[in-house]
């Protein structure tokens, strides 16, 4: 059997091995069920199917599992209001930075997202869904499909609001699918950030990472020990207590004496997150939005430099109608699409970007751009 | 309205009458100008300029601060057009005003703005719009921008006393840079507001409190270090200005957005006295002041610049090639629900508003028109559209 592609955890309910027929010719190809007896029959039919299955706490080998955040706008505990940040923006609960310090430190893993559903007092949309498939996927990796148990149940009875989302998330995982390539492109970063991501560093670090993601500011995760020389972004954070080494300081050096940007040593990481931002300027933005709500970004580009493709998330529970995005690079040509297929969008060129506007989109769009 | 409100409103209205005859009257410069195109604006900026005696005689050997008008993030736009196009004072008519002066002898020109909920410098915030700053920096010797709503580059705020006492407040607390200069410029964008019906050179001037003692996050005692959120404080009266700074004329005074804001924009020109107004309506919008007010608003191109060395002058004219008569008082378009920021000055004696007393140089009132007050009136015959923020 290949690597493990899309994993869905069995919901406890779905006793009945006929309601294996949900995932069949889907992107799904493996499922975690539990050792209950009532299962028994699904752990049976399931290989017949051609789908591997294992235990909820055992994943595959060849797989990383983080522990992430259901994802989108932070709600309050009344469920319904949005909490705001510092800055007056939607607090938005994004796990891709696990996915890409995850994929930095094991290279040759895949790498699941465990992100349940929070229980609320409210049934979350083909939206929600969607955006739990994405805000994994667009950064390599694999949201570990879990459905609320009124979701499961409703699937079961074949209630079509149910089919509708189901289908979503489908649609979700079978593009991502198709699209495993990207998996393996490098992203495009204004700032790298070098930790062992670890030990007495592992809070900050982590933490670094998170708010850099919120500031909007793309950047590389380096781990300390995999450092070669420092190319191709505007500035490095190094954020391990402790001073680099002498070979990681003479790289360093380098890079400042070519005009590079070096910020070093730890602090509040939301004032390191922000400052960065500002003294890197919003001059070099890879991606700027407009009429976008809480939205986040990540842009990677092909081994051969030809191809990049920007994600686009768009966090909202109502995705934007009217928004503008901003890609900056030399492009020649591009396209766009959402889960469902091709989305015409009319493009701007301008001096040193491309500026695209969407008309109502999902809570995900792909820009793929050619240079 | 309570009796309250209708006295001082009866009292402010008495005060006009008096105030108007002598209200000081000078020449407002008008000009069509259909493009940003350089070679189109700069000419048109200039000859509306020589139309008021040239900068030379304001600017030479002085130090300029130059309002401008950023309100909203930059990263909301009305539909898919640039904010320039439609609610921010568009950024070559900054430049052309900075060229223009820098060719006139300014000595340092600073553009100020109190840009929405940040610190941040303004250079990073219009990035964030899409805008070079470079091209006005690099449109005159001396250029550079300060984000004036907070302490900023300063060392203590500077207190601005209102010479008529303050309809709501009698002195401000501001940023340096409103008291370091010789010549105080306002550049406007020509819209219609939600609470104060019209936003012209005058209005503009409200952005020019600090948020950090006058906004939703001001500090109780001393000014917040960096500003949070907008101007609500004002609007509402929900609460008094950091402890540091004057309080409220009279804190019993009505708590309306509609009576206070008008009010606030007139104690601000007294305190800070505008040299020079500049009214841009090349490209702008209908319905309101940016495209948060509501789903009823519209891009439209009246094609006109309005300059004058008295702000209310200036705004009088500019509501008039608005469609709108500045003579309208509370109750009468566009002042539907509040009272006029024009009438209000006139009563301090800070400009007449009446046309007749008024020189237009230029392109005519007839000439320039643009029919804001027509699209106005048909806006408000259909039913009113829902308002709300997708995304």
């Amino acid at each position: 059997m290949s690597a493990p592609g899309i994993p869905l955890r069995w919901p406890a309910a779905w006793a009945d091995p006929s309601l294996l027929r949900l995932v069949k010719g889907t992107a799904i190809d493996t499922l975690l069920v539990d050792n209950s007896d009532e299962l028994e029959g699904v752990r049976e039919a399931a290989p017949q199917q051609g789908l591997r299955v294992v235990h909820p706490d055992v994943p595959p080998d060849g797989v990383t599992v983080v522990k992430g955040e259901w994802p989108g706008v932070r709600l309050s505990r009344r469920g319904a209001d949005a909490d705001a940040g510092p800055t007056g923006v939607p607090w938005v609960d994004s796990n891709g930075w696990q996915v890409r310090l995850a994929k930095a430190l094991h290279p040759d893993s895949a790498v699941w997202v465990e992100a349940a559903p929070p229980k609320a007092d409210f049934r979350f949309r083909a939206g929600a869904y969607l955006t739990a498939v994405a805000d994994a996927a667009a950064y390599g990796g694999r949201w570990l499909v879990t459905l609320e148990d009124a979701l499961a149940a409703d699937l079961s009875d074949e209630k079509s609001d149910a089919a509708s989302i189901w289908k979503t998330i489908m649609d979700a995982c079978g593009y991502f699918a198709a699209h495993q390539e990207w998996e393996a492109w490098e992203p495009a970063a204004l700032a790298g950030v070098i930790s062992d991501f670890s030990g007495e560093n592992e809070f900050f670090s982590k933490e670094l990472l998170n708010l850099l993601a919120r500031a909007g500011l793309h950047y590389a995760v380096w781990p300390k020990d995999r450092v070669s020389e420092i190319r191709g972004v505007r500035a490095v954070i190094y954020a391990d207590a402790k001073p680099p080494s002498a070979e990681l300081r003479r790289r360093l050096q380098a890079f400042r004496a070519r005009g590079g940007l070096v910020i070093q040593g730890q602090g509040d990481p939301y004032e390191i997150a922000q400052n960065t931002a500002l003294r890197i300027s919003h001059r070099y933005d890879l991606v700027r939005f407009w009429n976008a709500g809480a939205a986040g970004s990540y842009v990677s580009k092909s081994p051969d430099g030809k191809q990049s493709v920007a994600h686009l998330l768009f966090y909202a529970n109502r995705a934007p109608d009217e928004a503008s995005v901003r890609v900056a690079g030399k492009w020649s040509g591009w396209r766009a699409s959402m889960v469902t297929g091709p989305v015409r969008v009319d493009g701007l060129r301008q001096a040193e970007a491309i500026e695209v506007h969407l008309p109502e989109v999902q809570q995900y769009v792909a820009l793929e751009l050619t240079v | 309205m309570t009796r309250r409100e209708w006295m001082l409103g009866a009292a402010a209205a008495a005060s006009a009458r008096l105030a108007r005859a002598d209200a000081p009257a000078s020449r407002v410069a008008v000009e069509r100008c259909r493009t940003y195109d350089s070679a189109e604006l700069v000419p048109a900026m200039e000859r509306m300029f020589d139309r008021l005696g040239g900068l030379g005689r304001l600017v030479q050997g002085k130090t300029v601060a130059i309002k401008i008008n950023l309100t909203g993030a930059p990263t909301y736009r009305l539909k898919y057009l640039p904010l320039e196009d439609t609610h921010y004072t568009h950024p070559r008519v900054i430049a052309a005003a900075a060229h223009l002066m820098g060719k006139a002898g300014a000595r340092r020109i600073r553009i100020v703005e109190s840009p929405w909920s940040t610190a941040d410098p303004v250079e990073e915030y219009v990035l964030r719009a899409n805008w070079e700053p470079r091209d006005i920096i690099g449109a005159a010797p001396h250029v550079e921008f300060e984000n004036t709503n907070y302490l900023g580059k300063g060392r203590k705020y500077s207190r601005l006393k209102v010479p008529h006492g303050g309809l709501v407040f009698p002195a401000f607390d501001l940023n340096h840079s409103y008291e370091d200069c010789d010549v105080f410029v306002s550049i406007a964008k020509m819209k219609e507001h939600a609470t104060a019906g019209v936003t012209l050179s005058m209005k503009n001037c409200f952005g020019i409190t600090p948020c950090t003692i006058y906004g939703s996050g001001a500090g109780v005692d001393e000014p917040s270090l960096v500003p949070k959120g907008g101007r609500f404080l004002i609007h509402s009266g929900d609460r008094q200005p950091s402890k540091s700074a004057p309080g409220e004329v009279d804190p019993k005074a009505p708590r309306e957005g509609e009576w206070r804001v008008p009010r606030t924009v007139v104690d601000l020109v007294a305190a800070r006295p505008i040299h020079l107004a500049i009214v841009e309506g090349i490209k702008t919008m209908t319905g309101g002041e940016g495209p948060w007010v509501g789903e009823d608003v519209r891009a439209v191109a009246p094609g006109v610049l309005v300059a004058g060395l008295n702000p209310v002058n200036t705004d009088a004219v500019s509501m008039a090639l608005m469609g709108f008569d500045p003579m309208a008082l509370r109750g009468t378009l566009p002042f539907e629900r509040c009272d006029s920021i024009v009438a209000l000055a006139e009563s301090v004696g800070l400009g007449t508003r009446d046309l007749s007393r008024i020189e237009v140089a230029g392109a005519s009132i007839a000439e320039a028109k643009f029919d804001f007050a027509g699209m106005r009136r048909e806006r408000q015959s259909r039913p009113r559209p829902r308002v709300g923020i997708r995304g």
